[in-house]
C-alpha cells in the first residue's frame, strides 16, 4: 500500500514540477496564445509580458508602470505599455502595436511604416534624423530602429512585426546617455513561453476572409451608426472560428458580433499538404440604417 | 478495521496523486487553477468593453484624478502662464474679403446674437442665460467664457428666486450642468437649465422649480462645460471631410509612436464628420444654433419646435418662440430682415474671421529664469525654419511666431511673470512653436487646413490655422464626463481648437484651470490618449515648457 501511495506522490509532483517549469510541452499554451489578445500584457514582477506576443520585457530598475493607455482604438491600434521614471532618470518607453491587417498597403509592411515615419519626424520643425532607419534584431525579431532628436528630447524607435502587426518600441529620454541605456534595456526582450513549446501561433493571412468564407451570418442590430468595427479571428483547420476578437465596439455589437463571426464557414488552409490554422481580420463597416 | 481503512485511505491519496500528476502532465489542471491568464484577459476584456458606462466621471472638479506625476526632478519646476493676452482683441469681426451685402448681413446677425430676451420673446421656461454674447464675450462677442460670470446675476433678475448653484461663481466660468445618469441609473448626458423664470416678472404665474443640483452634485452625478469660441467656424464648416480624413492618416505613424489614434465623430443621418461642439457633436453651425437656443435659453425654433419643458402656466409666446419672417423686419439688410434668429446667430459665426494671432497685438511673456538656455544656435537655427513653416501655411492666419514685438505681463494671473525683451520674448516663442511640434502637440491640435469653394466672396481654398484635428480622443478617467454624444463616448473629447487660446480665461471643457501649465498635466490621466505627449513635456527642460506656454499665449 505505502508503495502506490509514495509511487503517486511522486508522479503528481514531477507532472506538476513539469508543467510549472515549462520543460514539457502544454496544451495550455497553445490555448493562452490562441486566446490571448493583443491588449492583454501585464507587467509581474517587473516583467512586462505578452503572451499574445508572446514578449517578455524586463523592465529597467530606473522606470515603473506609467499610466494606462487608451483602449484598443478603431483601426486596431493598442497602447501595450508606458514606463516613466521612478526618481531622476530622465527617460521613458512607451510600446504599442499596429494592427497590419486594418492598416492599408503599403504601410502594412515594417520597412514602409518606419520609412514613412522617418519622412513625417523629419518634417517637423526642429527635429533632427540622428540615425537612418536601419535594421536591427530586437528579442530575436528583425526590424528597424531609427534615432531623432529635438528640444532637447532624444527619441529612439525601434520596430518589429509581430502576428501581422508592427510593434513599436518608443523611447525618449533627455540626453543620449540614457537614450543609450534605454535601448540596452530591449536586450533583455525575449520570449514569453518557453522555447521548448512548440510554436501555436497560427498563421496570419490579410484577407483571408474576402475569397474562402464558405458562409457568413451577418451580425444583427448593430447597423445604426456608421463606425467601423475591426474584428480578428481564428480559423480552426476545419474551417469553423475558434477565436473572435472584436477589438473596439459597445458591448452589444460586441456580443451580436460574436454571435455572428462564431457561425462562420471557412475553406480550410492548407499549407505544404498540411492543414493550417490561420489568423485573420474583417471590418465591419456599418452604415447608418436610412442610407 | 482502522489499520484496513487506513491502507485502504492512503490508496487511494496515492491514486489521486497519480492522477493529478498525470492532468498535470497532460497541462489541464493545476497550471490552470495556479495562473490562468485566459481568465484573466477575459476579465480584462470585460473590463474595457464596459469601461464607458463605469465611468465615474460626475466630478467634474475631480481635477487630478489618476494624474501623472511622474514628471522627473530635473524638470519639476512648473512653467509659469502670464495668462490673458492683453490689447485688441484681433477677434469678433467680419471674415476679411466679404463684399459689401455680406458685410452688411453679418452686422445685423451679430446685433442679434447680442440681443437680450425676455420671457415674452421665448425665454425659458428653464434657461442658462439670456443671450448668445452673454456667453460668448471673452475677449469679445462671439469669444468663451468671460472674467465675471452674467449667471450669478440673472439668476435673480426681474425677481426671480433661482438658487446660484455651488459650482456658479462670480469669478469662475459659465457653466451649464448635464445630468450623467437618471434616477434609474440610465444614462442622461442632457442638460439641465440652471435656471427657471418663476419668479420674473415677465413671467406671471409660472411655478416651475429648479432642479436640485445640491442633491445631485451630492449623488456625484453632474458634469459640466463652458461654452466654446465660435470665430471663424465658417472657415471650419467649410473643411471637406476628405480634407480633414487626410490630415488624420497624414501624420499616422507620429500619433502611434504617441499613444494616440483618434476619430471621428460622424452624424447618424449621412455619415459625415460632425465637428462642433466638445465632443464634436453638431453637424452644423446651423444645427449648433438651433440646439443652443433651445437648450441654453429655452428659445424653440424651426430646428428645435417643442418646449423641453411644456408647462402651459410658463409659456408666454407661440410655439416655436422663433420662426422665419413672412414680412420684413426693417433691418440694415434686406437679406437678414426675412431670416429667423438661428439663421442669423449661424451667420455671425460663418462670416466670422478666425482670431489674430501676436503678430498683430501683445503678447504677455513669461522670462524663463534661465533665458540663456535657450542658446543662440538653436534660436537662430529654428527661428529660420519656423518662420519659412508659417509664411508658407497661413494666408488667413498671420504666423505667430514671426512677428511678436512688444511684452506685457499685466495680463490676469501674470503677477509672477517677469518682462522680458521683445528680442527674448520673440526667441521663446519662436521656440515654443517648435517645442508644440516637437513633443506631440500637432499630432493632434492640427495647425494648417485649406478650405473647399465657397458661397461667400473670397472664402474658397483659403489657409487657416485652426490647431484642432476635429477628431475626438480618448483623453481618460480625468477629463471623462461619462456623457455620450453621436459616437463619442463618455471618455471621447473633440481637440479643442486653439486659435485664440491665448486670449481665453478658462481651460478645458470644464473650465477647470486658468492656468495653461495645468490644462497641458489635464491631458494625463489613466486611458488617455495624450499620456506620452504629456511624458515628453514633462521631460522638458523649464525653459522649454515655459516657451511652449509663451507660444500658447500668443496664439
Amino acid at each position: 500500500m505505502r508503495v502506490w501511495l509514495y509511487l503517486g506522490i511522486a508522479v503528481g509532483l514531477a507532472g506538476i514540477g513539469a508543467v510549472l517549469h515549462g520543460a514539457m510541452p502544454s496544451s495550455r499554451d497553445d490555448r493562452i496564445v490562441q486566446s490571448a489578445n493583443p491588449e492583454d500584457g501585464k507587467v509581474i514582477g517587473g516583467v512586462f509580458v505578452s503572451d499574445y506576443f508572446n514578449l517578455s520585457y524586463r523592465l529597467s530598475d530606473e522606470l515603473t508602470e506609467g499610466l494606462a493607455g487608451p483602449p484598443p482604438s478603431q483601426s486596431g491600434y493598442y497602447v501595450l505599455g508606458t514606463w516613466t521614471p521612478k526618481r531622476d532618470f530622465a527617460g521613458t518607453v512607451l510600446v504599442v502595436a499596429q494592427d497590419m491587417f486594418f492598416t492599408p498597403a503599403p504601410s502594412d509592411d515594417v520597412k514602409y511604416v518606419v520609412a514613412e515615419f522617418r519622412q513625417v519626424m523629419s518634417a517637423v520643425d526642429g527635429m533632427t534624423i540622428d540615425r537612418e532607419p536601419a535594421p536591427v534584431s530586437v528579442g530575436g525579431h528583425p526590424g528597424y530602429r531609427i534615432d531623432f532628436s529635438g528640444v532637447g528630447l532624444f527619441r529612439s524607435t525601434f520596430a518589429i512585426e509581430i502576428r501581422c502587426h508592427v510593434v513599436t518600441f518608443n523611447l525618449t529620454s533627455r540626453d543620449p546617455e540614457s537614450l543609450a541605456s534605454l535601448a540596452g534595456s530591449l536586450d533583455t526582450l525575449g520570449s514569453a513561453r518557453k522555447e521548448e513549446v512548440p510554436d501555436p501561433v497560427p498563421e496570419c493571412l490579410k484577407d483571408y476572409a474576402s475569397e474562402n468564407i464558405v458562409s457568413r451570418v451577418e451580425p444583427e442590430g448593430v447597423g445604426a451608426k456608421a463606425v467601423s468595427i475591426p474584428v480578428r479571428m481564428i480559423v480552426a483547420t476545419d474551417g469553423s472560428v475558434k477565436h473572435v476578437h472584436v477589438i473596439r465596439a459597445s458591448a452589444a455589437q460586441r456580443r451580436n458580433i460574436e454571435e455572428a463571426v462564431r457561425q462562420w464557414k471557412f475553406k480550410p488552409y492548407v499549407k505544404q499538404g498540411h492543414p493550417v490554422e490561420v489568423e485573420t481580420g474583417v471590418m465591419f463597416n456599418l452604415k447608418p440604417a436610412n442610407t | 478495521m482502522e489499520t484496513i481503512k487506513l491502507a485502504r485511505a492512503r490508496t487511494l491519496a496515492g491514486l489521486a496523486a497519480m492522477l493529478l500528476g498525470t492532468a498535470a502532465w497532460s497541462g489541464t489542471a493545476l497550471a490552470q487553477v495556479v495562473s490562468n491568464p485566459t481568465t484573466s484577459a477575459a476579465t480584462a476584456n470585460t473590463n474595457a468593453a464596459n469601461a464607458n458606462a463605469d465611468t465615474n466621471a460626475a466630478t467634474a472638479n475631480a481635477a487630478g484624478r489618476g494624474q501623472n506625476n511622474n514628471s522627473s526632478s530635473a524638470s519639476s519646476r512648473a512653467p509659469t502662464d502670464p495668462g490673458v493676452r492683453g490689447g485688441d482683441p484681433g477677434a469678433g469681426g467680419a471674415l476679411p474679403g466679404l463684399n459689401d451685402v455680406e458685410r452688411q448681413y453679418f452686422d445685423v446677425a451679430k446685433d442679434v446674437f447680442q440681443e437680450v430676451d425676455a420671457a415674452a420673446d421665448g425665454l425659458g421656461p428653464t434657461f442658462n442665460l439670456d443671450s448668445c454674447s452673454g456667453c460668448h464675450s471673452q475677449p469679445t462677442i462671439g469669444g468663451t467664457s468671460p472674467a465675471t460670470n452674467p449667471q450669478v446675476a440673472v439668476a435673480t433678475l426681474m425677481g426671480a428666486k433661482n438658487v446660484v448653484p455651488s459650482f456658479i461663481t462670480a469669478n469662475g466660468p459659465i457653466r451649464e450642468a448635464r445630468f450623467v445618469r437618471n434616477r434609474d441609473g440610465s444614462p442622461d448626458g442632457g442638460v439641465h437649465g440652471l435656471f427657471v423664470i418663476t419668479g420674473r416678472s415677465d413671467a406671471p404665474g409660472c411655478n416651475i422649480a429648479q432642479p436640485n443640483f445640491a442633491a445631485e452634485l451630492a449623488r456625484n452625478n453632474v458634469v459640466f462645460r463652458i461654452p466654446t469660441p465660435v470665430f471663424g467656424l465658417g472657415l471650419v464648416e467649410n473643411i471637406s471631410d476628405g480634407a480633414l480624413e487626410a490630415s488624420l492618416a497624414a501624420n499616422a505613424q507620429q500619433k502611434r509612436a504617441l499613444g494616440i489614434s483618434g476619430r471621428f465623430n460622424r452624424n447618424g443621418n449621412d455619415g459625415t464628420i460632425a465637428r462642433f461642439g466638445w465632443k464634436a457633436q453638431n453637424k452644423s453651425l446651423l444645427l449648433f444654433s438651433g440646439e443652443a437656443y433651445n437648450v441654453e435659453m429655452g428659445i424653440t425654433n424651426e430646428l428645435f419646435q417643442n418646449e423641453r419643458n411644456s408647462d402651459p402656466a410658463c409659456q408666454f409666446k407661440v410655439t416655436p418662440n422663433d420662426s422665419t419672417p413672412l414680412v420684413s423686419e426693417n433691418t440694415a439688410s434686406p437679406s437678414a430682415s426675412f431670416q429667423n434668429d438661428i439663421d442669423l446667430f449661424a451667420a455671425f459665426m460663418r462670416f466670422s474671421a478666425p482670431p489674430t494671432p501676436a503678430s498683430a497685438t501683445a503678447t504677455p511673456v513669461a522670462q524663463a529664469t534661465g533665458a540663456s538656455n535657450v542658446t543662440a544656435g538653436q534660436t537662430t537655427g529654428t527661428a529660420t525654419g519656423a518662420s519659412t513653416a508659417s509664411s508658407a501655411t497661413s494666408t488667413m492666419v498671420a504666423s505667430a511666431t514671426a512677428d511678436v514685438s512688444s511684452v506685457l505681463a499685466t495680463a490676469a494671473g501674470a503677477s509672477t511673470a517677469q518682462p522680458s525683451s521683445s528680442a527674448a520674448s520673440g526667441a521663446s516663442v519662436t521656440r515654443g512653436n517648435q517645442v508644440f511640434s516637437n513633443v506631440g502637440c500637432q499630432a493632434c491640435h492640427t495647425k494648417t487646413f485649406t478650405t473647399e469653394k465657397s458661397p461667400l466672396t473670397g472664402q474658397s481654398n483659403v489657409t487657416i490655422q485652426p490647431f484642432s484635428d476635429f477628431a475626438v480622443h480618448e483623453m481618460g478617467t480625468g477629463l471623462a464626463d461619462g456623457v455620450s454624444q453621436g459616437t463619442a463616448n463618455g471618455n471621447e473629447f473633440r481637440t479643442a481648437p486653439l486659435w485664440g487660446v491665448g486670449q481665453r480665461i478658462f481651460f478645458l471643457h470644464d473650465g477647470r484651470t486658468k492656468d495653461l501649465h495645468e490644462a497641458i498635466q489635464q491631458h494625463a490621466s489613466r486611458g488617455s490618449e495624450a499620456n506620452a505627449v504629456i511624458n515628453n513635456y514633462n521631460l522638458l527642460s523649464r525653459d522649454d515648457k515655459q516657451s511652449l506656454i509663451n507660444y500658447l499665449r500668443s496664439l
